[in-house]
């Protein structure tokens, strides 16, 4: 430890040289962030609603209100990597025979925070967003497990991306890619603040996910509305269970490997040095047996929400529920047992090579029972193409090439081809948009007015789904073709004629997506100022089969007035053609006072102080770090100490809100329900 | 029927606990000193068995690890009172998938790292390639 | 809902206990712990996601531990394991951590029945044996240093420094633990939640010492023979 013997010595490392005052593209962007942050803090500050956001929102340990959170640093920071994308796409349409714009070195930061950004600060977030918010309301009870934990599991998620975007005005990022390979990333190669920005910034973001793990895990198996067994859950609420089992059993191993290499960067040990006896492929084994479960966690609330959306708009039960459950566990645990296929070139051998072959093709067939499941849920519907309707279609089409394009990578003689090409780029982003982005927003219009007490405006979400999806196939399809044409990936310029036309393809496609984004900005403002046309009254816009579909939109706090009595599959569905059928609600429960968790300001505290530890260990400031940990500490002691961990809402209170919800549930009986009835009985008017 | 809790006392029981009004304090330290006693044999026989020459050389790993697998089984039934009653049923899965990730993390890396290592060109070879004229740039 | 006698229930519970066919709407399926009856109680739950996160806590030494097992022969020309180990050291090592996990158990038996006394008194002595652990743990580590041999001189002596040094810090975030949950215990007396916390350090501190189990077997014994 140092002694700080002067204010020099008391920053460590940093310095004024840490700004980039001589790089054009980060200043701007950076004081551009910088300008908007400022001005939306002023803007709150300035019109009071610090308090309002302050008690509501920062300090909230209510699932719905973090799950928005989730959703929302998700979607700022899909926006970030986007633009490194823009960056990546127009430096490589004009590189040809020229050296573009963007100096190597500094391209380089640009893919590895593109990778960093988007895998887990922006499709995480947008995940776990949904999960969050969903599956409490889809299980029947009234939060997860441990909702305090579930706070601070959000805001060190939040941490790690501030962390990562500090990087872009003080100091640099990794230019590793987004997994940091030895010996390019140990301190004799990498001897900047690069890597430890990235390093930090997952460790700190990777114990908030862990912790999501544990939370949904326990909530999932421990937790659900009485007569709710296991076949009775939704499938969303089962991939959710299986991709926080795959958090839970592969985040240590990330943890556990970027510590190692945090240990050789800091304290010289040699894991995987060059020299005395480090081996750098052991880094490349264990990190991408974190790697691929990771790609599932991604994946599997993704198949979920189709899962849910599909039936909803197809009008039928889901096609195989208990085929979609056994396919969900077996890709759960399939995926533990296909890691090698990332490095079949690093030269295990033919048998090794041969099994992981063989086993990453097997776990198609699990997506494979999906995709026909859903497909015959659609066949001999009424089908409605609502805007999620159509992310569904789009990714059915696009996902099933995207998983062929990997069933070939999987065969290790066309991989040692392949490898490392755009062939693989277009593969992995064939699937994560495909599957990843397209369930991210078809979720998000789907239970965008159960959170917020209004739809989104269809047709700017229509328009921000064609430009995706068109803007997806002109962007990669070219990149499979220039990947079989020999181009490998992240380059920062190239010379090859041949590449020319796919590459400037490629090109115009990421101003196809631009368009989608702006397509989904404009949506975003349209909708809010229209808000009071496109109000959802009744809780249930969609015709939905499953609980969260009964409660008011936006639930309260509570969510359910009276935990509700599961007796099948769609719950729900069950209670809505009861309903119709007796043309009556069920009789007004006995109200009940309700306990529920006070917010803390816990999540946040001990959020702020790991910020603080995590740029004092960036740049060598110890003191700062001793000060970081202790006053963690401090927060955790001071919230162990509370007395009082509930607040009660009164009988009157919940019969109030939940006599409202009923008469807007009467009104929808008496006019459109008994249309519905009119029509069913064979008395039908107009349809 | 909007009861939260369970009624028929068939809930799963938390790990690790053990409900005192199930037993005396007698048999509470009991136990723990049983487990404790196989634990402190099972260690001992476990040092014995290095520092001399009662297992022949070779099985001596697989006679350590037999002692060791045998002494977390002590420490899982005695010290966290894991039983095969249906209301530990969930603990015990629990416990099967961690043990199932670690099985494949450790042998999926031996069995990998192995291969990788079997495969390196010897150092020497490797030098010698590396000061032909070809590699200097 | 219908009535459950007992007789009917041990019957259809020996026969299919988890029910996984389709069952009369209403009737709630008669095994265990299966959450059917709605949401279960806070010490399962809290006590279920403490489990969890062992576990996880479990994978991550796996790693550890696979690091090790793969740079075991990656001395460098350095130092080996036999050279190393000290078998008295590690021997008392495991006698202090051993009897700690004992004296947690019976920790837990006073808290069964609500001994403040007998609860600090076992508490109290489990964190000083911890500590002797730590201690004894530190010497040995400073003594491989002072001789060249630490984890900056060889790939087999990092990971050695590493799994056993990730223990060792789980030991002392345990003693950091035990010391507030005393202060909490004679503050706040034997509280539910209290309790629940007492619950899972117990948890904890057991599995700390299985891990000690696998590693004193892996690192300490099996590399003796290296």
């Amino acid at each position: 430890m140092f002694v700080p013997l002067a204010v020099g010595d008391m920053l460590g490392k940093l310095t004024l040289n840490a700004i980039p005052l001589d790089q054009p593209i980060p200043l701007i962007a950076g004081g551009v962030v910088i300008l908007v942050v400022v001005a939306v803090i002023a803007w709150i500050v300035l019109r009071g609603h610090l308090p309002y956001l302050w008690r509501e929102w920062i300090t909230s340990v209510d699932h719905k209100r973090i799950g928005v959170m989730y959703v929302l640093l998700g979607l700022v920071m899909l926006l970030r990597g986007f633009i490194d994308a823009i960056m990546m796409r127009s430096q490589q349409a004009l590189a040809f025979h020229a050296a573009g714009y963007l100096p190597p070195e500094h391209y380089d930061q640009v893919f590895s925070a593109h990778g960093t950004i988007m895998i887990f600060f922006a499709a995480m977030p947008l995940m776990i967003g949904l999960m969050n918010f969903v599956v409490p309301l889809q299980l029947g009870v009234r939060d997860v497990a441990f909702p305090t934990l579930n706070s601070t599991s959000f805001w060190l998620t939040a941490t790690g991306a501030l962390l990562v975007n500090i990087s872009l005005v003080i100091g640099e990022f990794a230019r590793t890619g987004w997994l940091p390979y030895p010996p390019l990333s140990e301190a004799r190669y990498s001897p900047g603040v690069g890597v430890d920005y990235y390093l930090w910034a997952l460790q700190i973001s990777g114990v908030g996910t862990l912790l999501t793990g544990v939370n949904f895990v326990t909530t999932i198996l421990k937790i659900r509305a009485p007569g709710m067994s296991y076949l009775r859950m939704p499938v969303f609420c089962w991939t959710a269970l299986c991709a926080n089992l795959l958090i839970v059993a592969a985040f240590p191993v990330l943890t556990a490997t970027l510590a190692m290499l945090l240990l050789d960067r800091y304290l010289g040990f040699h894991f995987f040095t060059n020299s005395a006896g480090g081996n750098m492929m052991m880094f490349i084994n264990l990190i991408w047996a974190w790697g691929h479960p990771e790609v599932y966690i991604l994946v599997l609330p993704a198949f979920g929400v189709f899962s849910e959306v599909i039936p909803t708009f197809s009008g039928k039960p889901l096609f195989g529920y208990r085929s979609m459950v056994v396919a969900t566990l077996f890709i759960c645990l399939v995926s533990f047992l296909v890691w090698l296929h990332h490095f079949f070139t690093m030269g295990a051998g033919g048998d090794v090579n041969a099994t992981f072959g063989i086993a990453t093709s097997i776990i198609a067939v699990g997506t494979g029972v999906k995709i026909y499941n859903w497909m015959f849920t659609m066949y001999g519907g009424r089908i409605r193409f609502a805007t999620p309707m159509l992310w569904s279609m789009g990714f059915l089409v696009t996902f099933t090439i995207g998983g062929m394009t990997g069933v070939l990578l999987a065969v290790p003689p066309a991989d040692f081809q392949l490898h490392n090409s755009l062939f693989l780029v277009a593969h992995f982003h064939n699937v994560i948009i495909a599957g990843v982005l397209f369930a991210a927003f078809a979720g998000l219009t789907y239970w965008f007015p159960k959170a917020f007490g209004f739809r989104l405006h269809e047709g700017w979400g229509k328009a921000a789904f064609w430009f995706s999806l068109a803007g997806f196939y002109i962007t990669f399809i070219p990149l499979y073709a220039v990947g079989l044409l020999g181009m490998t990936r992240r380059m920062q310029h190239y010379d090859l004629a041949l590449w020319r036309p796919w590459v400037l393809a490629a090109g115009v496609g990421i101003l196809v997506f631009m368009c989608a984004l702006a397509c989904q900005v404009i949506q975003l403002v349209v909708s809010i100022r229209r808000r009071e046309e496109l109000r959802d009254f009744t809780g249930d816009p969609w015709n939905g089969r499953s609980l969260e579909w009964s409660t008011a939109s936006p639930p309260p706090a509570f969510n359910f007035a009276v935990l509700p009595n599961v007796q099948g599959e769609e719950p729900y569905w069950h209670i809505k053609r009861r309903a119709i059928e007796t043309q009556q609600l069920t009789a007004e429960p006995d109200y009940q006072p309700i306990e529920m968790p006070r917010n803390s300001p816990t999540g946040f505290i001990t959020a702020f102080f790991a910020t603080v530890t995590g740029f004092a260990l960036i740049w060598d400031i110890w003191w700062l770090v001793g000060v970081g940990l202790a006053c963690a500490y401090a927060v955790f002691v001071w919230f162990a100490w509370r007395d009082v961990e509930e607040h009660q809402i009164p009988a009157e209170e919940v019969a109030r809100i939940d006599r409202a919800r009923r008469k807007a549930r009467e009104e929808w009986l008496a006019t459109e329900g008994h249309e519905e009835w009119l029509t069913s009985h064979g008395q039908g008017g107009t349809s | 029927m909007s009861n939260g809790t369970n009624e028929h006392n068939l809930d799963d029981v938390a790990p690790g606990f053990m409900d005192a009004a199930d037993h005396s304090v007698r048999r509470g330290i009991q136990g723990y000193l049983i487990g404790l006693g196989l634990s402190a044999a099972l260690t001992a026989i476990s040092f014995y068995v290095v520092y001399t020459k009662l297992i022949w050389g070779p099985a001596i790993p697989t006679a350590l690890v037999v002692l060791a697998v045998a002494q977390i089984g002590v420490h899982l039934v005695f010290f966290l009172h894991l039983t095969t009653a249906p209301d530990n049923t969930n603990n015990v899965l629990a416990l099967a998938f961690g043990v199932l990730i670690v099985a494949l993390i450790i042998g999926g890396s031996l069995w990998i790292m192995g291969r990788l290592n079997e495969r390196m060109m010897p150092m020497n070879q490797a030098t010698q390639m590396n000061r032909m004229p070809q590699m200097q740039r | 809902m219908s009535a459950v006698d007992t007789v009917s229930f041990r019957r259809t519970r020996d026969l299919d206990p988890y029910k996984l066919g389709h069952r009369e709407a209403g009737e709630h399926g008669l095994a265990t712990g299966h959450g059917e009856g709605g949401p279960a109680s806070k010490r399962v739950i809290v006590g279920y996601g403490f489990w969890i996160f062992l576990l996880s806590d479990v994978v991550l030494f796996s790693c550890l531990f696979a690091a090790h097992a793969v740079l075991q022969t990656a001395t460098a020309g350095g130092p080996s394991g036999r050279e190393l180990f000290n078998p008295w050291s590690i021997a008392i090592e495991t006698a202090c951590l051993l009897a700690s996990s004992f004296t947690c158990g019976l920790s837990a038996v006073a808290t069964g029945v609500r001994s403040q006394i007998w609860t600090q008194l076992t508490l109290a002595i489990t964190g000083l044996l911890g500590l002797a652990f730590l201690l004894l743990e530190a010497h040995d580590f400073a003594g491989m240093v002072a001789a060249g041999a630490g984890p900056t001189r060889s790939a087999f002596l990092s990971s050695l420094f590493a799994v056993v040094g990730c223990h060792g810090c789980h030991v002392t975030a345990g003693l950091l633990w035990l010391g507030t949950m005393m202060a909490q215990v004679f503050f706040k007396g034997f509280r539910p939640n209290i309790l629940r916390r007492l619950l899972c350090f117990n948890l904890f501190w057991h599995v700390l010492d299985i891990i000690w189990v696998a590693l004193f077997t892996i690192v300490y014994l099996i590399g003796e023979g290296r």
